[in-house]
């Protein structure tokens, strides 16, 4: 169904000479970020869900959730990302994502809204980091700049 | 396309694999009494007839020969009687017979793991037509009668050129017909009347008239005789219309030869006078619709046939399997967090007392779901038993041995994951129980006062919660001081010689890279041995130990749980945490009194039980957990055990004993390798929330032995 939403948008947008460089993204914030994920990995949105902490875990790794079954890992990009985290509010939203078939939820602090982001106009960030969290950064039309998760980092624990 | 293929494989695989294992069975049962039964021969026959077919199928060339050449030779055997060979040959058979099984199973896991086949098997085949020489001996006639049999999976052999009369009182009384084909089939198909009725089929499906004989063959099983015997007929009114079909008789599978008959002139003459018509009839009204009734039919019973005996299984994927059992746990507990609901208070009492009645039914049916699936993934323990004795008899031949293996407890059922996890630690304690235990020679045996035939006992049994597999040898056991000394030489002991018991000494044998015999075996000795099988029989759960008696043999026991997926479990909490301990490793839980708790020179806290003194981990200590408790006697002691370990848990409060369904921790967790520290999954509890379970066994090591 969405692929089929897409494939019709696309094909009014002006512009778009390569279809296969415009993805479909959902952005969402994260402390005083805008980030987006390409809708292909993400599987749903949960909100207030209790999270288990798991011992000797690395503070990032907030513990793990029973999603109707699944147990499922979940990551504070935040934390992540290594900046402090506030102490989770009661209104936790979690992201679960499906990135090459590793399931992981990530906490957000709230979700904005699907677009479609160009791949060609996506620049690399031009900073010497070391949590390498995020691999690029784009410029909306409005002004303001929203970057990328880098799913791979994300999903292979450090 | 791709994945109907890929289905054909699993099932061609299945089969296969299946039919292989029961030639297996079969083969060391009948070397047992040393002499194939006419039925097994028939069997064997028929077995490779059925590989040789689908491998054909499939085009795996190389299995479709072997399989081939083996039915060729079981052809001739089952033509002439097994009796007919000596006890030599008898024995060469088996030999043969078990190499071509190799063989043949090598390809086929070539074929499951995506490998090309060998293709220059020929000098096998060449060994098997050789001893079919043999076998065969001086009767040159008999060997010539084998011979078409060689070619049938070919085309079929015309043997007489159109053309040729013959005597009109073996062909059918058809007054019509101006030529007949005379066809014969596969020697040994099964039905066939059925077959023969396939081709006639497939002959009027290309638009040809004709009548054939006898006529009443798709039904009359009976018939099957006479076609083996004599072949069946087909009735043509024309010459070129019998030509079309001796054409399209090439095409047709089953068929060992045809010949094309011509009736005498006379009956020619007035055939086609008096009853065109009525062939007419005959052919355009009523075989159509005898046809467009019995074509979709042949397949299945043809199919039946050739299992008369087969039990009524089917193969299930064993990933649907697990997600059913995944499925069904989440209902049970579902169920509880449904029952327990804190709405239900609300309720009228009336009301209430009816939702549980209906609840209570409820609870009974999840429970039978429950077994019933947890039933559904138990196999006997057989299929590998009787790969061990297969892999006796091998050795034996190889190593000279004279040794017999008793089986005891072979329907014990278990969990099929079980199964496959612990068929390669059988195999390798078999292998060195034949291969070390067992004394070189009989005459060591004797002298020693035993039977000069050394015995090897696998058994299998049932307590309440685990399966308990022995392997025994009678052979020489094991000598603590010379194991002690051989681990000294390595380097692999942790505390002086001369503190090592006996039982500890015989562990030495299960740690890696150790192996006490110098030289290298095909069979075993490459010190890769037993810390793999402890690993293995680990992995599921298990322990393993031995005892030994020098001069009286070795037993090695392991200790499985009967299943993975559900487990007793006792609830307690630490601080907000919930955690699950498997209710087989709790020996006793109790309250402790201050001044009971003594301290070593590093403060680590220790307790007395029965007159020994046991370590006591604090949980949230260990995990790094906050909690309020933190006074020993303000919480409660667990007593945990596992195989040899023994010590004290210390946790914040017991919640109660429940069923819980063990899920692993996901696999972005892996790399923290939280099974290394104690925590060997979790489970989802009736509220929705998630304990972590608990194991005792890794838990002792992360918390005692590595400080």
């Amino acid at each position: 169904m969405s692929e089929h939403i897409n494939e019709q948008e696309l094909t009014e947008m002006p512009g778009t000479e390569e279809v296969s460089t415009v993805e479909r993204c959902l952005t969402f914030e994260s402390g005083d970020l805008i980030l987006y994920i390409s809708t292909k990995h993400v599987i749903e949105i949960i909100n207030n869900h209790s999270i288990t902490k798991l011992p000797l875990m690395p503070p990032y790794i907030r513990g793990i959730i029973n999603l109707r079954g699944q147990i499922l890992p979940v990551v504070d990009i935040q934390l992540r990302m290594g900046k402090e985290s506030p102490e989770l509010a009661s209104k936790t939203c979690i992201i679960v994502l499906d990135i090459n078939s590793v399931s992981l939820g990530i906490i957000v602090d709230s979700v904005r809204q699907v677009i479609d982001i160009d791949l060609k106009n996506v620049r690399p960030i031009p900073l010497k980091r070391q949590q390498k969290l995020l691999d690029g950064m784009v410029t909306m039309e409005d002004g303001s700049v929203f970057m990328s998760i880098d799913c791979q980092a994300l999903s292979s624990p450090q | 396309m791709d994945n109907g293929m890929e289905s054909i494989l699993d099932t061609y695989l299945f089969e296969t694999n299946s039919l292989l294992d029961q030639l297996d069975e079969m083969l060391m049962r009948d070397e047992k009494i040393g002499d194939f039964s006419p039925d097994d021969v028939n069997e064997i026959f028929r077995i490779m007839h059925t590989i040789k077919g689908s491998s054909a199928m499939m085009e795996f060339g190389s299995l479709s020969s072997i399989a081939h050449h083996i039915e060729d030779l079981f052809f001739y055997i089952r033509d002439k009687g097994i009796d007919t060979l000596d006890s030599q040959h008898k024995k060469e058979l088996f030999n043969l017979m078990f190499r071509s099984e190799d063989c043949l199973r090598g390809q086929v896991e070539k074929v499951e793991s995506g490998e090309p086949l060998d293709t220059d098997l020929d000098s096998f085949a060449a060994e098997i037509n050789s001893f079919l020489k043999k076998i065969s001996g001086a009767g040159e006639e008999k060997a010539a009668a084998s011979e078409p049999a060689q070619e049938k999976a070919g085309e079929p052999t015309e043997t007489v050129p159109a053309g040729t009369s013959v005597s009109p009182e073996s062909l059918p009384d058809d007054k019509s017909a101006v030529c007949f084909l005379h066809v014969f089939l596969d020697e040994g198909i099964g039905m066939e009347n059925l077959r023969a009725f396939m081709i006639v089929n497939s002959l009027k499906e290309c638009e040809l008239e004709f009548r054939y004989y006898p006529e009443n063959m798709e039904s009359n099983p009976d018939t099957c005789a006479s076609i083996i015997e004599d072949g069946f007929y087909m009735a043509f009114e024309s010459t070129d219309m019998a030509a079309k079909a001796s054409d399209l008789l090439r095409t047709q599978g089953h068929i060992r030869s045809y010949e094309l008959l011509e009736v005498a002139e006379e009956k020619q003459e007035e055939a086609p006078h008096t009853e065109t018509a009525e062939a007419h009839t005959d052919s355009e009204g009523q075989a159509p619709s005898d046809q467009a009734k019995a074509a979709p039919k042949p397949p299945a019973p043809a199919k039946q046939a050739s299992a008369p005996a087969k039990q009524n299984l089917i193969s299930v994927n064993l990933m649907k399997l697990d997600s059913l059992q995944n499925l069904v746990g989440e209902i049970v507990i579902t169920e509880s967090m449904v029952t327990s609901s804190p709405e239900l208070n609300q309720l009228s009492r009336d009301a209430y007392d009816s939702f549980m009645k209906s609840a209570r039914q409820l609870r009974k049916l999840t429970d039978d779901l429950q077994d019933i699936t947890m039933s559904l993934r138990m196999v006997p323990i057989s299929g590998v038993f009787q790969k061990m004795s297969r892999i006796v008899r091998d050795m034996k031949q190889k190593l000279g041995k004279d040794v017999r293996l008793t089986l005891i407890g072979e329907d014990t059922e278990v969990d099929k994951t079980i199964v496959d996890s612990i068929q390669d630690p059988i195999m390798h304690m078999v292998r060195n129980a034949m291969d070390h235990g067992i004394e070189d020679t009989s005459q060591e045996r004797i002298s020693a006062g035993k039977n000069a035939q050394g015995e090897i006992i696998l058994s299998a049994s049932h307590t309440s919660s685990e399966v308990v597999i022995s392997i025994a040898d009678d052979g020489k056991g094991m000598n603590p001081d010379k194991l002690l000394a051989k681990a000294k030489e390595k380097g692999i002991l942790t505390k002086p010689e001369s503190e090592y018991s006996k039982k500890e000494a015989l562990g030495l044998v299960m740690l890696p890279g150790f192996s006490t015999n110098k030289t290298v075996t095909e069979f075993s000795g490459r010190g890769v041995g037993m810390d793999v099988v402890k690993k293995n029989v680990e992995s599921v759960g298990g322990v393993v130990s031995l005892s030994s008696e020098e001069g009286h043999g070795t037993t090695f026991t392991m200790k499985i749980p009967l299943t993975l997926a559900i487990v007793d479990g006792m609830k307690v909490t630490v601080g907000s945490s919930t955690f699950t301990i498997p209710i087989a490793n709790i020996r006793q839980s109790f309250k402790i009194l201050p001044e009971e708790i003594i301290c070593d020179e590093n403060g680590s806290e220790m307790v007395e039980k029965m007159g020994s003194y046991y370590p006591i981990v604090r949980l949230h200590r260990f995990y790094g957990i906050e909690t309020e408790v933190l006074n020993l006697e303000a919480g409660i002691l667990l007593w945990v055990e596992t195989s040899d370990r023994s010590f004290c848990l210390f946790v914040d409060e017991l919640i109660g004993e429940q069923q819980v369904v063990v899920k692993p921790l996901p696999a972005f967790l892996d790399y923290f390798e939280l099974k290394n520290f104690g925590i060997s999954g979790c489970t989802i509890l009736g509220d929705g929330n998630i304990s972590i379970i608990l194991d005792i066994q890794s838990l002792h090591a992360a918390a005692l032995e590595n400080i």
